[in-house]
């Protein structure tokens, strides 16, 4: 009697309960061992199959921690959405009475007109300004120390947003 | 300083720390998602159900036992979500099998090894998807019959047979010679 497929695959499994009569068949028989082998094989090749590189990183969806970011209170949340819904409602109420405190209500391209005027009047007003050089005011602080101010100004306005940046990332 | 261990982080992940959650998915992407591509043999169907099993993990962590390893619960839970994923599209599972074939860049004497693993690859994606996953657990997840038995809540007996007659299946499409 030869072994069967399920004694093979048992026994390359350890999970026979036959071992050693299996163990002893396969040493004396050639069909079976031919047989083991080919099993053997299969297993091997199974074995081999490296593994591929995964190109994306999965981590990164579970980054940042929900602890770490600020988030406003729920009610907070809903007091603003209901001022913004209240605002839009007195808004709306309001257009007509409006309109009707404005007795004569220009059109809209006499508006526009009447901004245009007033934009090429300031142009006019900017062109003819004449600098009066020597009123210029004697400054009471040495330049020397309002640039030294200015770089400390400087410098703790890049620190302040490399720490906003860095508690950002985190 | 040395590296947190896994029970470490779990029980930091536990507590809403995601730095740690991600710790931990960064150590075992690489395995899942290979367990998932063995099953799916699809790239982008893979990292989609990685990254599902990760996130199943997380909702789950509190029920996992600290006694145990966490590369091995994981990695049944993404041979699990694959199953399913197989059998919820089985009418089109067999259309899917060659569109990942553009993940190839290799240098020149690799090129056989791709080619062999490749060969390997098919005849899996060919087995029906309960064929596939007792070879999964099996030679890949080394899980003993009654554990796989345990894990797919099937008999011992359809453990057996369905992963004697994969075999089978597997040696006929992979004897040809090479
Ligand atoms: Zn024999």
């Amino acid at each position: 009697m030869h072994l069967t497929d399920d004694q093979l695959n048992e026994y390359l499994d350890d999970e026979s309960s036959e071992h050693d009569a299996i163990k002893t068949h396969l040493d004396s028989c050639a069909e079976c061992a031919a047989r083991f082998s080919a099993l053997q094989t299969l297993f091997a090749k199974l074995d081999s199959l490296p593994d591929t590189a995964l190109s994306t990183n999965l981590a990164a969806r579970f980054l940042p921690d929900r602890k770490q970011i600020p988030q406003l209170p729920r009610w907070l949340t809903l007091t603003i959405s209901l001022q913004a819904v209240g605002a839009l409602i007195a808004l709306a109420l309001a257009a007509p009475f409006v309109s009707m405190l404005l007795p004569q209500a220009p059109s809209l391209t006499a508006w526009l007109f009447e901004i245009q005027t007033l934009w090429i009047a300031g142009l006019d007003a900017i062109s003819n300004y004449q600098l009066p050089i020597a009123q210029l005011p004697t400054y009471p602080v040495e330049i020397s120390t309002l640039f030294i101010a200015l770089a400390i100004v400087s410098v703790f306005w890049i620190f302040g947003n490399g720490f906003l940046l860095r508690n950002q990332r985190k | 300083m040395n590296a947190p261990t896994d029970r470490d982080l779990i029980l930091r992940a536990r507590r809403g720390e995601n730095t740690a959650y991600s710790e931990l998915v960064t150590r075992y992407q690489t395995s899942v998602f290979n367990v998932c591509y063995r099953i799916l043999h699809n790239y982008f169907d893979a990292e989609d159900l990685a990254q599902e099993t990760f996130i199943r993990a997380l909702d789950r962590l509190h029920t996992f036992d600290l006694e145990r390893e966490f590369s091995p619960w994981v990695r049944r839970i993404a041979a699990n979500l694959c199953l399913n994923h197989l059998e919820a599209q089985k009418p089109s599972a067999a259309l899917d099998e060659d569109r990942d074939e553009d993940k190839t860049q290799s240098p020149a004497e690799q090129v056989e090894v791709k080619e062999r693993s490749e060969q390997i690859r098919a005849a899996l994606a060919s087995l029906p998807p309960h064929y596939r996953i007792v070879i999964e657990l099996r030679h890949y997840q080394e899980l003993s019959y009654a554990e796989i038995a345990a894990e797919l809540n099937i008999p011992l007996s359809d453990v057996k047979s369905h992963l004697f007659r994969a075999r089978q299946l597997l040696a006929e499409k992979l004897h040809a010679p090479d």
